[in-house]
Order: C-alpha cells, then structure tokens, then sequence
C-alpha cells in the first residue's frame, strides 16, 4: 500500500464526524467518478450554478484545433465555495467570463464531466475545493 | 486541450465529507456530534394562548431532518453510540460496525459499504406481505433510479419527518421541508394542516398527493397529525426499497420539551403491508439562534444518474 493510498484511507474516515452516520452522497462518489484518476483542463467560466442535489460549474474549452467543447464539473455549494475563500465578497464569486484551470476527477463514463478538486485563476492563485478534515 | 492524469485519493475522500457538509451548511450551525443519541432537552417549552405547546420555530439545531442527526438510521432504530459501537433501540443487541468517525484505515469504497450495511442493519423495518418481497429488494438494489428523491421529487409523508420550520396558527399549524441536495436529491415541500375540529374527506374522493391530506388535533400536550389520500410515489427512507400504496394512512406524533422537537409516525398500509409500522422517534433541535430565518433552498436539478455507474445507493 502507497502512502498516497493510505492518505486517502485517512481522509474518508473522517467523513462520519458531524454527521454520525452516513457518509453516502446522493450518490457514491466512486458510482460516477474515478479517485485513482484526476485530470487538469483550462477553459472559460460559462455558468455557476448553485443547485441541489450538487452545484455545477460549466466550462467552455478550447482544444488544439480551436474547437470549443462544454465540460461540466460537479463541485461543492455556495458554503463550501466560502470556505474555499471564493464567495463573492472574498472575490467577486466565480462568474461568466472568468478563465480558470480545473483540477477534477474524471469520470467513469468517460463524458466531458468531473468532480472538481481545485481551481487556479489565470492571476494564479489556487482555491482548494476540499472539506475541512473534521468534516465541517 | 491539456489534461494531466494523476493520483489524487485524498482529495476525492475530502471531496466525499464535502459533498455531505453542505447540506448541514446550509441549513444552520450544526452541532458537533460523534453519535446519534437523542439530544436532551433544556429550557422552558413555550404555549400559546390557547394553552398548548408553541411549536414555532427553526427545527434545524441539528442540521436538517432527512440527512442530518437524527438521520435514516434512527428509523431503523440504530444508535450510533461511538465510533466502534452500535445498537439496535428495540432488540438491544449490539450492531457490528467499521470504524466510523476517526481516522482508522478504511478506504473510501468500504467506508461507504460499512455506511451502507449499518443503515440497513435495524430490527425496525417495515413488514410487507411475502408478494412484495421481490419489488422491496428490487426498489433497494436499484435505488439511484429507482427512489424518487434520489431524482428531485418530494420526499413525502413521512420520509420528511420533521419540517425545518413550524408556525403554529389557532386553526392550523404551517410545515415547511427545505429541498435538500448533497446527501439526497429533493425539493421543497409544505404543508398547511388544520386544527379546526374538521374531519378527513372519504379516501375514495380524494387525489393522491405528495402529502396527502393532513389534520391535526392535540392529545394532551402532543400534535397529532392524522394522514391520507397520498400517490403512491414516495418512499419511507433513501435504505430499503420501502414503497407504499396510494391507500396508505399515516399518524404522526410531535411533541415538543424545551427546545426539542420529537416526532414518530405510524404508517398503516394493509394493501401492502402486513402490519403496521412505527418509525423510532426521531429528535430535532431547535436552532440556538433566537433570531433564525429559514435560509432560501436551492432548486433541484438531477444530472448525475445519466453518469452513474452503479446501480445502489451506499
């Protein structure tokens, strides 16, 4: 076993704290996306949504050949974003028109999707989209 | 286009605590819990002119109702005692368990597993006549698809349990069930009940809905609120595959002490059940802050199952 791997181990375990029970998302995490398998891709801020059961971040991509491609990427809700230093009154919010790199997991159907972990602004500064580890 | 693949477990196990802390977030200053024991209450229980309890209020202290503390494993009648301690409330008997709340070894997928395993682990399981044994453990094994508030509908009666918000009225009392995402996927629900001595309407006359019709009346210092006429598509709990009919009737208890909240509901459903069935109590907090507003719910909007590679809840 990888200490990459037992990382991991540590961190989920932490999940129950809080909650004292379920650690289930409205679905396993590992039912739509790979954890052995995280990918980085740059594109245009098309839409923020702050919706249930998860928020979506939708990007427009740019490949080699000039083609835009719309990738949407779960991630955390309105707390989670201010806990991440990226509410709108830390800096605007994420909005339309902002150029980032999303750092995600990909997902397992293979679709232009995935669990986002971090985001890099293009002035370079890195909002880590993780909970706390006591889970709150 | 430039895509980088590596391995990065410990963020996707953080990113699984994430997920299940927004929703508490949301819904007010959860408490900081390591078992699932009923809270005790504390102060003076409030009344109305009229004399009966005021059950007014933010009932989030806990975080919310579907998915927080108490949480679908108390209907089963699991308690969580502590991290490596679980018993079943009605038969004693200890529940085995995997480490649950501190840092042991367990991986992401057998953390959800041993989750999974100890909701579905309680005695206090609805009884259904032996033809519905199938449909029980098909709905369960097919639950991403299959449960309706895995996919943005009401959670129903009594699924919602106790509502985030009560304004109690001289003739009737006001439920209000914030949609809740993150743990679940399902919208906002209310319920208007009076308390003005009406009767039910004949079953036969009425629709199907959501809620059903509700009517409430005081036993003593408990709310009682007397349930039919509901469809027939929504569930008991998120574990389980348990359905019910469209004839279902339901019985729910409150009764307030302090600033606690507890709540049971009593579903008779002889079209499909063999018996009837009494969820364990459930007990809500109610929110610390004498000034608390609902906050606004977010609209729900399934994309994920189009995704999904599995078939049952965790």
């Amino acid at each position: 076993m990888t200490r990459v791997r037992i990382n991991a181990l540590l961190a989920v375990s932490l999940c129950g704290v809080a909650l004292a029970g379920p650690v289930s998302a409205h679905h396993s995490i590992q039912a739509q996306f790979d954890i052995n398998k995280t990918f980085s891709i740059t594109g245009t801020v098309t839409k923020m949504e702050f919706i249930n059961p998860h928020s979506y971040l939708t990007l427009n991509v740019k490949d080699a050949d000039g083609k835009v491609t719309k990738w949407a990427f779960e991630m955390t809700g309105l707390a989670g974003l201010r806990r991440a230093g990226l509410s709108r009154a830390d800096r605007g919010g994420l909005k339309a028109g902002d150029e980032l790199t999303v750092t995600a997991l990909a997902a397992r159907d293979g679709s232009n999707s995935g669990l986002a972990q971090e985001l890099k602004m293009a002035d370079g500064r890195v909002f880590k989209l993780l909970a706390e580890p006591n889970g709150n | 286009m430039r895509v980088l693949a590596c391995s990065r477990i410990m963020a996707a196990a953080a990113a699984l605590c994430l997920l299940a802390a927004t929703v508490v977030a949301q819904q007010g200053p959860p408490a900081r819990r390591t078992n699932n024991a009923p809270p005790k209450p504390s102060g003076a229980t409030p009344r109305t002119a009229d004399g009966h309890p005021d059950l007014t209020g933010v009932w989030n202290g806990l975080g919310d109702n579907l998915n927080g503390v108490p949480n679908q494993i108390a209907n089963n009648g699991v308690i969580i005692e502590s991290e490596s301690s679980a018993r079943d409330l009605h038969n004693g008997q200890p529940v085995a368990v995997f480490s649950r709340n501190t840092n042991r070894g367990q991986n992401n997928e057998e953390g959800e597993r041993a989750a999974s395993l100890l909701r579905r682990s309680g005695s206090n399981r609805p009884i259904y006549k032996p033809e519905y044994w199938e449909m029980v453990k098909y709905n369960d094994h097919n639950a991403n698809e299959e449960d309706p508030s895995n996919n943005c509908m009401p959670a129903g009666v009594p699924r919602g349990a106790i509502p985030s918000y009560i304004s109690q009225h001289p003739n009737y009392v006001m439920f209000i069930y914030p949609g809740q995402g993150g743990l679940i996927a399902t919208q906002t629900m209310y319920r208007m009940i009076p308390t003005d001595g009406r009767q039910h309407t004949p079953l036969q006359e009425l629709d199907g809905t959501y809620t059903g019709e509700s009517i409430g009346r005081w036993e003593g210092d408990t709310f009682v609120v007397d349930s039919w006429g509901f469809n027939a598509n929504t569930w008991f709990d998120q574990i389980g595959g348990y359905f019910h009919s469209e004839n279902m009737h339901v019985i729910e208890r409150f009764r307030r002490e302090g600033n606690t909240l507890t709540w049971t509901a009593t579903v008779e459903d002889p079209d499909v059940l063999l018996e009837p069935w009494t969820t364990t109590p459930r007990v809500q907090l109610l929110n610390p802050q004498p000034n608390a507003m609902l906050p606004e719910s977010q609209p729900c909007s399934e994309r994920d199952l189009a995704h999904i590679v599995t078939k049952e809840h965790h």
